[in-house]
């Protein structure tokens, strides 16, 4: 038997529940969403379908409000339909997976569950969603058959944006029910996948809730502010910017407070246990119902003067009252500014000797203490407890990563120093004289394995292609400080740009034209696709700008059209080569990193993707093939000898208002919708998959026989666009909705993208649009709106509307 | 010249573009039966009576293309030798459909002939399907093609209407409107057949047909709920969704008749067009039209403003029928003008309206029991029209 889900049921329609369902229906999962009937139906609402499906209804109406959004497309709801537990029980036989996002509450489960167990079909997968009750004691009694088809799957809060997937076997789980499901959740769901054990609050809280605990308390002992802890838990040790009671806002101070208490009752024997007592201004402030975002006030709070200027708040935990938040620094935050990677800061922040770095490594040592006294209990393996507070809580690091960038001995040292103890198994591993919980060899990454007692290979999907891995395995077969080029195995290389965030620069655009010469030597086709972290991460963020703003206040308008000539020829080239070249966006692919992956013959795409052409915003337009290549997108749509025939308008004010509103996406389904994505491109649920997803496509192509397209003339809209839009234009300038460079800038877009002095439906060279892109951004560079755009954007980070 | 007179002038309901009860009636579905019922609802008439249709329609393309006067005649089942024509004044070419069919009359050219006018504007969009500026011309003078909304603030702006007082006048067409609707007032609206495409049992579709018996745009409002509302044309604005015209679908029509005509048949004359003027002005402020076009036709029929009993200003845009009652020191007849509201409230099908006004004025000449009324209104690309007619 081949096993699939067809149609899944999601039970609650919380936030939780309904991000579940928006997931799955993301996915092209039938889901059933159901939730009770509401407890206060007056009695001639009794009868009322409507008004017995209320709750599942506001739950569903809940998750296509949220922003940012849970969908990755509203029309996906269109695949949820919803029900209520006492008129839709029965659709559960339908259903080959039933997720329970019910309440808290070990009764409601049991009962619920006995339910379920009556309807379901033989075979079908159950799952729990709880977070922190055990899985031992919900389905104690019930049926064999039910418990080897159960588990727990841990999904976290936004669950489209959360990349990790606990999964929890029970105690009689059948393997090849958990290999399925995690092979589902990994693929199709595009999750991280992490093995957890049947404790209390599993993995990823267990870690993170202690964590959170140990530091306010350390906080009280150190009398540390609110803000001053921010500001050392966040990106200097890799911890997202929310750090500490941002995200505690976020999360909502009366979950976190029982998910604490959790562990604390739960969890008898743990030597932390005490920090899991929270402080008393946690209760205070939970009665006092500043639960933080969801009640506009937590540890922040952001209040708005007559004038609406916002004015940020910070809470003093001694007094409870609000103060004016002034961001506070320590020297070695200073010091870590100055440093350019992680392990740098990190080093910097625990490793000085002024009151806040005192402080972060008094909380870090405690969090590496905890997790290594956590193995085996909660989880098998260090890879697991990392991966988890990487992908549940943001962290760059897992407490053994950041373990290893501060020196395994070197802290082990400093905490046998000061009075702490260093877990056994930490220093059974140090007394072998190894050095470091991971080690890089010959591109495989290995871990420790306490259990071993050696190193053992860290799993990875057979999907996966890692760059990194490739690069430790001396594959890097070109390189400069801009880009590489990878050999990713079967005559298949990539092209990795590592610049700050991907923007690309003059070197880049030599690279691509190093590359493809390569491969056409070497190779059966090119992948262009990196694996820079962040949430979402950066593909590339578009041209570097500060590069433009330099050629443009030294008049060096030749060179920028040489630049450019450069960055087209390139952009043509990896259209029309002899080799397949396939782009690998995920995240932010502005600009000119939107035009890299327009001129490939194939993308395929990360769910989670913002792309757009977004140079109106600085006061320029794409002049790497973008306007070309997106009405390309547009026309070459249509099938046969359509386009003789359509109205071109009609694909025309849509493609140009994409370039001249600077439409971004808010994900894959989007830049569909967008036009940036067409049929021929792929999307991919997970980003660690993208590389081996993209590779797999050039591998097809080669074996089908790759044949470049042929370079033809474009139908054209012509100046019969460019009438349109000038009228157009006139009424948003006349309504103040745009600037009269806006205006300036929108027109002359409008006579590229419509092929210049020509009449509707006439056939342009590609050459020629090139060409027509070019000018125009040698004159927009000649604007002094233009570069005080630029200049405003280097200097802020935000576009300026003049 | 010979009398020509008007012995029929009805209308279908109004109904809201896309949401509203037409939204899956075609043109000539609406146009064909309205000419039907104006032959039917006058006794003595017979469709073998008729001579000609001058049909107005905005955006004469698409369902409303070809020659949508001529395909109408021919669907409402009238002879071969009835023929029939588009005109197009844009917001005026119903009135200039029935001048037109006036002027054949008196001119004999005809004996009888209908005057009409249809606009859906669900199906044909406001702009045309296929909207295509000059580019040049575009550039030297984008005005020509601006949009209707922004001529209305340019008007608002300019002449100092304030959002207050636009959408205080809105409030109230509103609640004439629904006054009038309750109390059965719109004699001139002949319920409708409209048709919707239903899925039946067997997932298949079928076109079924139900009747429209009322304007459908109809809301009441108050000042307090229409101020929440954002400018829809300017960031800055004072003119919203709720102060400015309807986008609507509908049809209406006018028959006239020669004099003699009407003494061989045995016609009953129920008004008689006086006079017609058409004026230009400037394309970016179209909305101050009325304010030129009723004087230019109270002067070519001798007559004054205190000689009107009944006005039925188009209500393209609150900025604008304000500015223009006001230039026209009419304030002091605000009981006389739009008295059951106006296209803010009953709605705007561009094409139709001249005619629609000329049903509705007639209409209510007869419940006042006056003699004079104007039909009025502005026109896109910078134009006034206006039309005396006179109760018999």
């Amino acid at each position: 038997m081949v096993r699939k889900i067809r149609k899944a049921a999601v039970i609650g329609s919380g936030i939780m529940g309904g991000g579940i369902a928006a997931l799955l229906a993301g996915a092209g999962v039938n889901v059933l969403l159901l939730d009770i009937v509401p407890f206060d139906l007056k009695d001639e609402e009794k009868n009322d379908p409507a008004a017995r499906n209320r709750m599942v209804k506001a739950g569903l109406d809940a998750a296509l409000a949220s922003k940012p959004s849970l969908f990755f497309n509203k029309k996906d709801a269109g695949l949820i339909s919803i029900g209520n537990l006492d008129d839709d029980i029965e659709k559960l036989s339908e259903c080959d997976w039933i997720i329970e996002v019910v309440v808290e509450n070990l009764g409601i489960k049991r009962t619920l569950f006995e339910r379920v167990a009556k309807i379901r079909k033989p075979g079908s997968v159950v799952s729990t969603n709880t977070s922190g009750i055990p899985l031992k004691d919900i389905c104690e009694g019930f049926a064999q058959e039910f418990k080897e088809h159960f588990m727990g799957t841990h999904f976290f809060n936004p669950v489209r944006y959360m990349h990790l997937l606990e999964l929890i076997p029970g105690a009689e789980t059948l393997p090849e029910i958990l290999e399925f499901i995690a092979t589902f959740g990994e693929k199709n769901l595009g999750k991280g996948i992490v093995w957890a054990k049947d404790t209390p609050n599993f993995v990823g809280n267990r870690i993170g809730i202690q964590g959170i605990g140990a530091c306010m308390k350390f906080m009280l002992e150190d009398d540390m502010s609110v803000a001053e802890v921010d500001a050392l838990f966040g990106p200097a040790l890799g911890r997202p910017k929310t750090a500490i009671f941002k995200t505690t806002d976020l999360v909502g101070l009366d979950t976190m407070a029982h998910v604490a208490k959790n562990s604390f009752d739960l969890c008898q024997d743990d030597e932390q246990r005490d920090t899991m007592d929270l402080p008393d201004f946690i209760g205070k402030m939970v009665e006092k119902k500043m639960l933080g975002n969801k009640t506009q006030g937590g540890f922040y709070k952001t209040e708005l003067t007559p004038e609406w200027k916002k004015i940020r708040k910070v809470l003093n935990i001694k007094t409870l009252e609000y103060e004016d938040l002034v961001r506070p620094t320590f020297p070695c935050l200073d010091e870590a500014k100055k440093k350019s990677t992680l392990p740098e800061k990190l080093a910097c922040v625990l490793k000085g000797d002024d009151k806040g770095a005192k402080f972060a490594w008094k909380c870090v040592a405690n969090a590496f203490q905890y997790a290594a006294n956590r193995v085996p209990e909660i989880a098998g393996t260090i890879v697991e407890i990392d991966n988890s507070m990487k992908w549940g809580y943001n962290f760059e690091m897992g407490p053994f990563e950041a373990w290893d960038a501060y020196g395994v001995a070197e802290a082990a040292e400093r905490m046998k120093s000061e009075g702490l103890n260093v877990p056994a198994n930490v220093m059974a591993m140090l007394d072998k004289g190894v050095k470091s919980f991971y080690k890089l060899e010959n591109g495989i990454k290995f871990f420790y394995d306490f259990a071993a007692g050696a190193y053992k290979a860290v799993p990875v999907s057979k999907s996966m292609v890692s760059i990194a891995a490739a690069k430790g395995n001396s594959k890097t077969v070109m390189k400069n400080a801009s880009a590489s080029l990878v050999d990713i195995g079967d005559d298949v290389f990539c092209i990795e740009f590592h610049t700050k965030m991907n923007a690309i620069n003059a070197e880049i655009v030599d690279s691509i034209g190093e590359a493809l010469a390569y491969v056409d030597k070497n190779g059966a086709g090119l992948v262009i696709g990196n694996e820079a972290g962040g949430m979402p991460g950066a593909f590339s963020a578009g041209a570097d700008l500060s590069f433009v703003s330099k050629l443009c206040h030294d008049k060096k308008y030749a060179e920028i059209e040489a630049f450019l000539k450069k960055a087209q020829d390139g952009i043509q080239a990896t259209k029309y080569s002899a080799f397949p070249v396939v782009a690998a966006p995920y995240g932010m692919v502005l600009g000119g990193g939107c035009e890299t992956c327009l001129g490939a013959d194939k993308m395929v795409a990360h769910s989670e993707l913002f792309m757009g052409l977004v140079e109106i915003g600085v006061g320029l337009l794409p002049a790497g093939g973008g306007c070309m290549n997106l009405w390309k997108k547009y026309i070459n749509a249509l099938p046969g000898k359509t386009a003789k025939e359509v109205d071109l308008a009609k694909l025309f004010i849509p493609a140009f208002m994409k370039i001249a509103m600077a439409a971004v996406s808010m994900s894959a389904a989007q830049a569909q919708g967008n036009g940036f994505l067409g049929l021929a491109d792929r999307i991919v649920f997970n980003r660690d998959n993208l590389i081996g997803e993209a590779k797999k496509e050039v591998l097809k192509m080669v074996d089908d026989g790759y044949v470049p397209p042929v370079k033809q003339p474009l139908r054209v809209m012509g100046n019969a666009g460019q009438g349109m839009v000038t009228a157009e234009l006139f009424n948003m300038l006349n309504g103040k909705f745009m600037s009269e460079h806006d205006a300036f800038l929108a027109n002359r877009i409008a006579f590229v993208m419509s092929g210049g002095d020509v009449k509707v439906g006439s056939e342009v060279d590609e050459d020629t649009i090139l060409k027509l892109e070019r000018d125009a951004f040698v004159d927009f560079c000649k604007e002094e709106k233009t570069v005080a755009r630029i200049d405003h954007m280097l200097k802020t980070g935000k576009p300026l509307r003049n | 010249m010979r009398d020509a007179y008007i012995v029929q002038s009805v209308r279908t309901p109004g109904c809201k573009q896309k949401r509203g009860q037409f939204n899956q009636t075609r043109p000539e579905e609406l146009i064909s039966f309205i000419l039907k019922a104006a032959v039917e609802k006058t006794p003595n008439l017979s469709p073998e009576d008729l001579d000609d249709v001058m049909l107005g329609c905005a955006f004469p393309e698409g369902e409303q293309g070809l020659n949508l006067g001529r395909i109408a005649a021919k669907m409402a089942g009238f002879p071969d030798k009835v023929s029939g024509a588009v005109v197009n004044r844009f917001c005026a070419s119903g009135l200039e459909a029935i001048a037109l069919a006036s002027a054949r009359v008196q001119m004999g050219w005809s004996e009888v002939c209908i005057g009409a006018g249809c606009e859906s504007m669900t199906f044909v969009p406001m702009g045309g399907n296929v909207p295509r500026p000059h580019p040049e011309y575009a550039k030297s003078n984008p005005e020509m093609y601006i949009s209707m909304g922004v001529t209305a603030e340019n008007v608002a702006t300019r002449y100092n209407v304030t959002r207050e007082d636009q959408d205080k006048f809105a409030a109230a067409s509103q609640a004439k409107a629904v006054a009038a609707r309750d109390a059965g007032l719109f004699t001139e609206i002949v319920p409708t057949p409209a048709f919707k495409f239903v899925k039946q049992a067997d997932g298949t579709y079928k076109k079924e047909s139900f009747m429209v018996e009322h304007d459908d745009g109809i809301r009441a409002s108050t000042v307090e709920g229409l101020a929440k509302l954002r400018p829809v044309f300017s960031a800055v604005g004072s003119v919203t969704a709720a102060n400015s015209s309807q986008t609507t679908d509908g049809a209406a029509a006018t028959i006239i008749a020669s004099k003699e005509k009407c003494d061989e048949l045995g016609l009953t004359p129920i008004g008689r067009l006086v006079s017609y003027s058409t004026v230009g002005c400037k394309s970016d402020e179209m909305g101050v039209g009325p304010r030129y076009a009723i004087p230019k036709v109270l002067e070519q029929a001798g007559l004054t403003i205190d000689d009107i009993d009944i006005y039925e200003i188009n209500e393209a845009f609150a900025s604008q029928a304000i500015y223009s009652i006001r230039e026209l020191g009419l304030e002091k007849y605000m009981d006389r003008i739009n008295i059951h509201g106006g296209a803010i409230a009953l709605g705007h099908p561009l094409g139709c309206t001249g005619a629609k006004l000329t049903a509705t004025c007639l209409a209510n000449l007869k419940e006042v029991k006056g003699r004079y009324g104007i039909v009025s209104m502005c026109i896109g690309g910078g134009m006034g029209a206006a039309a005396i007619f006179e109760r018999l």
